[in-house]
């Protein structure tokens, strides 16, 4: 099993002032045979990192590495990272057969005969639940399931160590959504391979993984374990997250909403200090004597702080209400520690 | 298009599962065919011309010098006595084998230009780009006249040259059009597994690209063989004692005013060649669907002309909408179809009423139905559609824009393409005021100002002088509800308004519109495939299933007094925070079927893990029980007192809810569903 390792790793856009650092030095470390979801809004960098794992975006620091091993060292046919995409209507060639596809991403130094290559896509496509017969059919007379499916029959062609699934449920209908993400997690489970899965649905990402990244303005502003990230969020940003899901839990704070009612900052121009502290119902604008939010970049001493937490008050507002669930933790560990 | 969507785009909608067309799709059209044949008469006449008559086209007959047309010679003599019909025909081959060898010159330097930077290492390929856009600026006849100069007089030449000079453009466009193909997804998941750049053009991008290619291609033939008559015709192009149309027309213009058919002979074979080519290409882009596809042209903004009738917005007791039995009707290859059956609800003033079901289930399409938006060749029918009152039905678009304009706000999913992109968002608001109340135009923008602070936009007074590219997706989102709102419309139809938002933002947009519903009494019907979030804005849901209501209830008890077992499974298929994580998530096995392929009974039977002979042989009205909740259903799950339905109708008729529905009551429908199956 593999470790997938982003050792702050940045990606920037642009020059000078046009200059968009979409990640900035995130470290995140995916633990081998394990999945770690990472949430976060649009624009916070989540597919710009997955983009960059898998060598389509260009990193300006950092290193990803694969079992200690940098990812672009691995030039050529064998990629030890793949990459499942959003949207199945256009990640498959319309002009390929769902075999073709899938046959393109075998190693090259498995190409043997036509017959085995026929069986090895007949075998991979019954994995993903399809049936053998659709191997000869153009992305076209799929359904959108289907081509999803296909495309993780596609990744898993490739023999890969690190699977990357980028939003891959939110361009499917609920209805065929819970049957790829059941899908995923028992390829994932068979396979003990190790994932990154990134979704803005964070119930979505609470039932595939066992830790949780959030990213907010290209860094990741905590990690921890699923269950204890959900039942004890220590930034304010997860907590906001988790109030948009709970929707009636979030309380009426009148103050506090004309706060996070504030726009998404700027990229181009991110906030100083704490990138979060404009929008933070628990920061300066809020709170009068938290001026260090403005001042202070609380990411340069995060690893000091539990979760890694990138907030200044991450232990001070912390509030232990809801302890989680006794079972299903141990039952996620078990699952964590083979 | 930008090659990076928002990554939250909602399903998809139908028109992505097309299959692709086919070239023999061109021949079916009338314009293509008479094209084709008109081409294949070209191609034969080519071939075989020279073969039957070069003979009679040569022999000189000093007895009959520049005659004009008679029996003999039907289209009369040239200067040496011969025939020229028979030499017009027999030009043919020459004419149009010069300009398909240019063309094809052009065709494959462009395609090599064209796709080498996609090739190339980055800053090779973009001086290849470069250097091509600097050469497209020249127009083409003029580069042809320059490289006939340098590769001399004669047909070599003048092949050489205008395939040269078509080739710039054909370049841009491979390059513009690759372009666009190598931003999609499917080629960065092929350089993720390590394809190499040559097989990805090959079998990536070139493929993709071939039909729009091929088509201008054509066109280009039809260009290529006008540009060769000129040449010729100038003495730059074909030389004797070889001749072609353009020489042909040379010769003959001389005596035009005494001999007209020996120049007017030439000119028609290359008009007729040309449209030929051109009318092809055309009508193969036409059947190819390669010119730009036509969007839907409705506008949300309000219209102007619309008279305000403030005084008689109070009365509570009148539906803002009344919708009876609306039917829609698409004309489709096998027939029509109707991706709208049978919809019936009523929306009162204030109100918020939710609609939600998978993609295909026809909730757009009853929302533009209702607005009239359906344009043709969609069919709407309805026993009653009325909107405060007035029925939808009998006025015309005018009266109807002025009934509707202002008192009916559309949102859509994206309110970029619903924005002026050359207007500051304050303006197009204040336009609103402006033709809607008769305001003048500063103290419209005042009233554009207070709208977006209405809408809670931040810095209303800096923002209202923006561009709607400087707002982000939510705040766009809150300045598109605040120009439906200048009209002071009495409903707000907001058709997947927060889907391409993220979740804070979008929980910002449904606050906001909860708002303006309370503030305002305005009614909402907001259209989403997010039944959590429809669940939290909305007081009633509608559930909507292959273009039909199946059930109507409260949002408040959603959770618990679903009756319609696709309402439970909708239910139980989308995971929340507490869903168990040891357990498959329950899925809806199957499909929902095509709106031209509706089983006869319940459409949802053959997904239903509750369906028996009955369902599938009768299709279920709707039963309305005593909380005002509507099930389309011969076995809903029960836990409630019976329904007030006539014997008869509904349950009733199969004998009342038997042992079997009341395990399903307990949430068991996922159980019988499990496993991974689309």
């Amino acid at each position: 099993m593999s470790e997938l390792v982003f050792d702050g790793v940045s990606v920037r856009y642009g020059t000078r002032r046009h200059a968009l650092t979409a990640v900035d030095g995130a470290r995140l470390t995916v633990p081998g045979g394990q999945v770690v979801g990472l949430v976060g809004e649009s624009g916070s960098g989540k597919s710009t990192l997955a983009r960059a794992a898998v060598g389509l975006a260009p990193l300006s620091a950092g290193r990803v590495l694969v079992n200690g091993t940098d990812t672009r060292r691995s030039r050529g046919r064998r990629r030890p990272v793949q990459m499942i995409f959003q949207d199945p209507y256009s990640s498959l060639n319309p002009r390929m057969t769902v075999a073709a596809s899938v046959a393109e991403a075998f190693p090259r130094e498995r190409g043997g005969s036509r017959a085995a290559r026929h069986a090895e896509v007949a075998r991979l496509l019954g994995q993903v639940g399809l049936d053998a017969d659709l191997a000869a059919l153009l992305p076209g007379q799929l359904s959108g399931g289907q081509r999803q499916r296909v495309a993780v029959a596609r990744a898993l062609a490739a023999r890969p160590q690190v699977v990357i699934a980028d939003e891959i449920t939110s361009a499917l209908d609920v209805s065929v959504q819970g049957a790829v993400l059941n899908l995923v997690r028992d390829v994932q489970r068979e396979l003990r391979l190790t994932m990154l899965f990134i979704s803005h649905d964070l119930a979505v990402v609470r039932y595939v993984s066992d830790h949780i990244a959030v990213m907010y303005l290209g860094r990741i502003v905590e990690v921890g374990p699923t269950e204890e990230v959900l039942a004890d969020p220590r930034h304010p940003y997860t907590r906001e997250l988790l109030a948009a899901v709970h929707g009636h839990t979030a309380g009426p704070r009148k103050d506090a909403e004309t706060v996070t009612d504030t726009e998404p900052a700027d990229p181009h121009h991110p906030p100083s200090g704490c990138r979060f502290h404009p929008r933070c119902p628990e920061g300066p604008a809020v709170r009068a004597e938290r001026e260090v939010c403005r001042t202070d970049d609380p990411v340069s001493d995060a690893a000091s702080r539990p979760r890694r937490t990138a907030c200044h008050f991450a232990t001070a507002t912390a509030t232990a209400t809801a302890l989680p669930e006794r079972g299903l933790r141990d039952r996620v560990r078990e699952n964590g520690n083979p | 298009m930008s090659p990076r969507r928002s990554p939250r785009s909602s399903p998809r909608k139908p028109h992505a599962a097309t299959p692709r067309p086919r070239w023999s799709a061109v021949a079916r059209t009338p314009l293509g065919a008479c094209a084709g044949l008109l081409l294949l008469a070209v191609i034969a006449l080519a071939v075989l011309a020279p073969v039957l008559w070069s003979g009679r086209a040569s022999v000189v007959d000093t007895g009959a010098l520049q005659q004009g047309p008679s029996g003999a010679h039907l289209l009369g003599t040239d200067n040496l006595g011969r025939d020229i019909l028979y030499r017009v025909l027999v030009a043919t081959r020459l004419s149009v084998s010069l300009a398909v060898a240019a063309t094809l010159l052009g065709v494959s330097l462009g395609l090599v230009l064209g796709a080498a930077p996609a090739v190339l290492p980055r800053r090779a390929g973009r001086l290849v780009t470069s250097a091509v856009n600097v050469t497209v600026a020249f127009p083409g006849l003029l580069l042809a006249l320059f490289f006939a100069v340098i590769f001399g007089v004669g047909a070599k030449g003048a092949v050489l040259a205008i395939g040269l000079a078509t080739a710039p453009a054909f370049a841009r466009l491979t390059h513009t059009l690759s372009a666009s193909v190598a931003g999609r997804d499917h080629v960065a998941a092929a350089r993720t597994l390590g394809v190499g750049r040559l097989r990805l053009l090959t079998r990536h991008i070139l493929p993709n690209i071939a039909e729009p290619l091929a088509v201008n291609a054509t066109i280009g033939a039809g260009a290529s063989l006008l540009a060769f008559a000129g040449l010729s015709f100038l003495g730059l192009g074909v030389q004797a004692p070889d001749y072609d149309w353009g020489r042909l027309l040379g010769e003959g213009l001389d005596r035009i005013d005494l001999t007209p058919a020996a120049a007017l002979a030439p000119c028609a074979a290359v008009v007729v060649t040309g449209l030929a080519f051109n009318l092809f290409g055309e009508a193969a882009a036409a059947a190819l669907g390669i010119r730009t596809l036509r969007h839907r042209t409705t506008s949300p903004r309000p219209a102007p002309q619309a008279p305000s009738k403030g005084s008689d917005r109070k009365r509570e007791s009148r539906p803002v909408l009344l919708v009876e039995d609306l039917q829609v009707a698409l004309p489709g290859p096998s027939g029509w179809s109707t991706p709208v059956r049978r919809v019936s609800f009523t929306l009162w003033p204030g109100e918020a009423v939710g609609v939600v079901g998978e993609s295909g289930a026809g909730k757009s399409l009853t929302a533009m139905a209702v607005s009239r938006l359906v344009e043709l060749p969609a069919h709407v029918t309805a026993h009653r559609l009325e909107f405060d009152g007035t029925s939808l039905l009998g006025p015309g678009p005018r009266e109807l824009r002025a009934l509707l304009g202002t008192s009916m706000a559309m949102v859509f999913q994206d309110p970029m393409s619903s924005f002026n992109p050359v207007m500051s968002v304050g303006r197009q608001l204040a336009e609103v005021a402006e033709h809607h109340r008769r305001l003048s135009r500063r103290s419209a923008f005042e009233q554009a100002v207070d709208q977006l602070r209405a809408v809670r936009v931040p810095a209303p007074e800096r923002r209202a002088r923006q561009y709607p590219h400087e707002f982000s997706g939510g705040m766009r989102q809150r300045a598109m509800i605040g120009m439906g709102l200048m009209g002071d419309p009495k409903v707000i139809i907001a058709d997947e308004p927060t889907t391409a938002l993220d979740v804070t933002v979008q929980r910002q947009v449904l606050r906001l519109l909860d708002t303006v519903r309370t503030e305002r009494a305005t009614a909402v019907l907001l259209i989403s495939h997010d039944i959590t979030a429809v669940a939290r804005t909305c007081d009633r849901v509608l559930v909507m299933y292959a273009g039909r209501i199946v059930e109507d209830l409260p949002a408040a008890g959603l959770l618990t007094e679903a009756r319609h077992p696709y309402t439970r499974a909708l239910l139980s298929a989308v995971p929340d925070l507490d869903t168990d994580r040891n357990r498959p998530l329950a899925v809806i096995p199957g499909r929902p079927p095509q709106p031209h392929r509706l089983p006869p009974g319940c459409a949802f039977a053959p997904r239903c893990p509750r369906s028996d002979d009955l369902c599938r042989r009768k299709d279920p009205r709707p039963v309305t029980y005593a909380t005002g909740q509507r099930v389309a259903c011969w076995h809903p799950v029960e836990g409630e007192p019976a329904p007030k339905a006539p014997p008869g109708q509904g349950a009733a008729e199969h004998g009342g809810p038997g042992p079997r529905l009341e395990r399903a009551a307990n949430g068991d429908v996922e159980e019988s569903t499990g496993g991974p199956t689309v």
